[in-house]
């Protein structure tokens, strides 16, 4: 088990907290929270040691788009970044 | 001196091959009652029909003449040996113990897929010598040529005491395999499942077929092409409507084969949901090349298909192809008629489109399922996923591919590959260089085994979008294209956002919200079917799921 | 929508929510009243396993148990619904609490005058090994709470699938006024391939789906009266069925109360028989205390 963080610069504001996903195998779950700074925090809990780098190409992809500051706590349980991508995408929209 | 007759010269026979087997054939006459011999005697008559160096071919795709290889895996290596195999899907731990025997040295196949870690090791420790990869077309056409066997072990599901055959719905390649024996004074051994007095239908007629033995249980079949809705993933739900979008509807796809998968599965189960939201029913995806697999079903009964021809057939699924004699190819007596040389005939020159998937791909496109440690072969693959350049009619689809406007020019078949970047445990699908490459040269392969060319492949679909790779001009631009859907992949990192904005600009790229495709829509619930209890009901109770499949 | 040439069973299967889809909370949901879904103890409270990240597994950040007030048919209710994709399920520290505390709740609410029911629905392999003290610890007062509260009002037990409902939640289930079954869900103590790594696989193929199916499958125990009622997977049917459960109100008699009826099932059977589950089925129909 790893973990992670990653920080981002962020020029929006979250707008509510959002929860998605289950912590299954190939699966993850996601938590966003309005965060008070201007920045975006992401914590990654993952079972899969060693993936650092791709952990840290998904985000930097995912937040060229997504500008809102939050709090983001990812549990993964070895979801592909494909995977992954998805539920950012699905916790931003605020969907289950 | 007259020229007539110079006694050192003796005169050329020229039915030699006739000869031999008449030979071989009385060796076992004692046995025999007419053309059937008693199960007992198999390794014995296997011992004495064949010969050191024969090319057997051992029948085994879906379904496996397995009693006849499990009985030639027990002859004694001093009688029988360095015979040299022809088979299309190495399938079976006995397959390998012919080897590991020393019955046989050679091998030339299409596929291996359970046994591919096996049989990379046999090769490795020498106690397999492989002749070629092939796509199973290749191999049955070969048959003909210069693989022409001396013998075929084939599996056949009844016969009659004269000797006539029915294959049923598995008929497959045996009438190929047999054809290419019987007419070449080859010999042709048979299992079949049962002796009975009248056969549903004739598939392979008595005149045909020299040794019929009855098996000691019912030849092993495979349900190769069945997939649970089940395990069908959300992403595999967004690549799939991304393909109806992008590719069937912008293409107007009429005719086409979908490789095995889940990612294809998916397709399937969309037609009647996604499908018809789109107002496409009746407009795509009428004539099938398939085997009748169960995920087929909704569409089906949604009046989508018109027509389905077969590989092989898939178990569990006879009383609904009973039911559907409009859709599927039956005999008189009501089963399928399956044949796989056939199927794969109409897959190269009768199809718009292809569409499958691969464990790795490289930045040009070119895909394999054989990675370090693994032989697996590619089945019918390259056959389905290679651009026919002899045929001659259009149509819409085959038309649409036209980038030039040369004077000569061409259609194209669609060959689409559809991946995921990543497969579990984090193992990208884009590589640098395949594995195949480092594999080829290891095993001293004359050539890396390829199984499509990234200069066939026409689009490539992952789950970040679809690169329209007949549009690219060139290498650069086709290497371009790939990254921009390879994800984080070391090729997918090679990616810069102005080229991908260029590509989408031009229409080589798309992503979903580019195709009016939103993610968020892309769920399970929009599937026709999500269980394999749901096929039941979808086929009205006619579908019966083999037993690892039925959890209620 | 789709061709109208199709049956009506497949209409009704285009139509409908499947239950055994949903994760927990939306089970929970499912299963309340429109708009009265309020979480306890939700996923932002971050009330998780301490014991999972010592040995280096990912917790979930509700341990896999979602707890749900709100209302049932108009009347006040609790809902506990376990993710089964989690763990399998499997009852540990936080969750066991999070079941017991909940159920605890509604025996003081009922104590107090305000009857409040409870469903419990169950995707479980038992207790969680790596917890497995506190787990079985916990399953003991949630039985506790159990029997205290079902004097009050009924508690159901609904087991879906795929997961299915076994070890301790097994018993817990036994200990519900009324359990309810889909066809797809399994219900039984220990689980297939734990008897097969124990017995052998002469005397279970744990791989073997529809024998499985038919000793432990919701058709088998709804047949020998282990379930109460059979319902297909649909969400709104299920939704239904337990507010039909309420309505009938407590039972008669509990089945673990039942012990001489079970005792005389027992006694029906010749241990020397290989029984088959239509036998089981047959013979048992019989032996009745109606």
């Amino acid at each position: 088990m790893e973990k992670l963080s990653f920080e981002y610069p962020a020029s929006a504001k979250a707008s509510r907290k959002a929860h998605v996903g289950v912590v299954g195998s190939g699966d993850l779950e996601i938590l966003l929270e309005p965060s008070d700074d201007a920045k975006a925090h992401v914590t990654v809990l993952t079972s899969v040691t060693g993936f650092q780098s791709t952990w840290k190409a998904v985000l930097d992809r995912f937040f060229e788009r997504y500008q809102g500051a939050a709090r983001i706590d990812i549990h993964d349980f070895g979801a592909t970044p494909g995977t992954v991508t998805m539920r950012l995408q699905q916790v931003v929209e605020g969907n289950k | 001196m007259s020229l007539a007759t110079t006694p050192e010269i003796a005169p050329r026979s020229w039915a030699n091959r006739r000869e031999g087997k008449r030979r071989k054939l009385a060796q076992i006459e004692p046995w025999m009652n007419g053309k059937i011999l008693p199960g007992r005697y198999i390794i014995e008559a296997l011992e004495r029909l064949l010969a050191p160096g024969d090319k057997v071919v051992i029948e085994s795709a879906q379904k496996a003449a397995d009693f006849l290889s499990r009985s030639l895996a027990k002859a004694n290596p001093k009688i029988l040996h360095d015979l040299h195999i022809i088979i299309a899907a190495i399938s079976r731990p006995d397959h390998l113990a012919i080897f590991e025997q020393g019955i046989a040295r050679r091998v030339d196949f299409s596929f291996a897929g359970p046994q591919s870690l096996r049989v990379a090791q046999m090769v490795e420790d020498g106690q397999m010598e492989i002749g070629s990869f092939h796509t199973y077309v290749e191999l049955s056409a070969r048959m003909f040529v210069d693989l022409i066997p001396n013998a075929v072990l084939v599996c056949a599901q009844m016969a009659d005491r004269e000797g006539n055959l029915y294959t049923g719905a598995n008929t497959e390649e045996t009438p190929a395999i047999i054809e290419a024996a019987a007419f070449r004074d080859g010999l042709v051994i048979v299992q079949v499942n049962q002796l009975v007095d009248t056969l549903p239908r004739v598939d392979i007629p008595a005149g045909w077929v020299d040794v019929i033995v009855e098996a000691d249980r019912p030849f092993a079949m495979e349900p190769i092409q069945t997939r649970d809705p089940g395990e069908i993933k959300e992403l595999q739900v967004l690549t799939a409507m991304m393909v109806i979008r992008g590719i069937y509807e912008r293409h107007q796809v009429i005719s086409l084969n979908h490789g095995v998968g889940f990612d294809t599965a998916a397709v399937e189960l969309l037609l009647p949901t996604y499908g018809t939201q789109l107002g496409l029913r009746g407009k795509i995806c009428r004539n099938w090349v398939l085997n009748p697999q169960p995920t087929l079903i909704p569409a089906i009964e949604s009046g989508w298909v018109e027509s389905v021809h077969s590989f092989g057939n898939e178990a569990g699924m006879e009383q609904y192809i009973a039911a559907r004699p409009d859709i599927f190819f039956t005999g008189r007596d009501g089963s399928l008629r399956s044949n796989r040389v056939f199927c794969q005939l109409a897959g190269l020159y009768a199809m718009d489109l292809f569409i499958g998937s691969t464990l790795q791909m490289d930045g040009d496109a070119n895909s394999s399922t054989v990675t370090r440690g693994r032989i697996a072969g590619f089945g019918g693959a390259p056959n389905l996923g290679s651009d026919a350049s002899g045929r001659r009619h259009s149509t819409p689809a085959w038309l649409s591919l036209i980038t030039s406007d040369s004077p000569t020019v061409r259609g194209r078949k669609l060959v689409v590959q559809v991946v995921q970047t990543f497969k579990a445990g984090g193992v990208p699908t884009f590589v640098e260089s395949l594995d195949a490459v480092e594999v080829g040269k290891a095993a001293n392969l004359p050539i890396a085994p390829v199984m499509i060319y990234g200069d066939e492949i026409s689009h490539l679909v992952t789950e970040e979008g679809i690169a329209y790779l007949y549009k690219a001009e060139g290498i650069e631009e086709r290497r371009a294209a790939v990254s921009a859907v390879a994800g984080v992949t070391s090729v997918g990192l090679k990616a810069t956002a102005k080229r991908t904005a260029e590509l989408r600009c031009k229409g080589l790229v798309a992503f979903p919200e580019d195709l009016g495709v939103r993610p968020s829509e892309a769920t399970r619930s929009l599937l026709s079917a999500r269980s394999m209890k749901d096929l039941v009901t979808w086929s009205g109770g006619l579908y019966q799921p083999p037993a690892r499949f039925r959890s209620w | 929508m789709i061709a109208p040439e199709l049956t009506e069973e497949v209409l009704a299967l285009t139509k409908r929510r499947s239950y055994i889809e949903l994760g927990a909370r939306d089970r929970a949901l499912a299963l309340l009243d429109p708009g009265t879904f309020r979480e306890l103890l939700g996923p932002f409270d971050r009330v998780e396993s301490p014991w999972l990240p010592m040995q280096g597994i990912v917790p979930q950040s509700d341990d896999g148990c979602v707890v749900a007030k709100g209302k049932v048919d108009g009347q006040p209710a609790v809902v506990i619904a376990l993710e089964g994709k989690f763990q399998g399920g499997s009852i540990g520290e936080v969750c066991g609490m999070k079941i017991a505390t909940a159920l605890a709740l509604a025996r003081e609410d009922n104590e107090r005058g305000k009857p409040t029911r409870a469903v419990l629905s169950i995707e479980s392999g038992g207790v969680r090994l790596q917890e497995a003290n506190l787990g079985e610890l916990v399953l003991a007062e949630i039985y506790a709470e159990m029997v205290a509260l079902r004097k009050h009002t009924p508690i159901i037990a609904l087991i879906a699938g795929m997961t299915g409902c076994f070890g301790g939640m097994s018993l817990a289930a036994g200990l519900a006024s009324y359990v309810v079954m889909t066809p797809e869900a399994r219900l039984s103590m220990n689980g297939p391939e734990v008897i097969e790594q124990e017995a052998g696989v002469d005397e279970i193929d744990s791989r073997d789906k529809p024998f499985i199916w038919s000793y432990c499958g919701g058709r088998q125990r709804y047949g020998t009266r282990l379930a109460d009622v059979l319902v297909e997977d649909d969400a709104e049917v299920i939704a239904a069925s337990v507010r039909d459960l309420f309505r009938r109100g407590l039972p008669a008699e509990v089945r673990s109360s039942q012990h001489e009826l079970f005792l005389d099932r027992l006694g029906a059977l010749d241990p020397n028989k290989q029984w088959t589950a239509n036998e089981l089925r047959d013979v048992w129909k019989d032996v009745s205390h109606d």
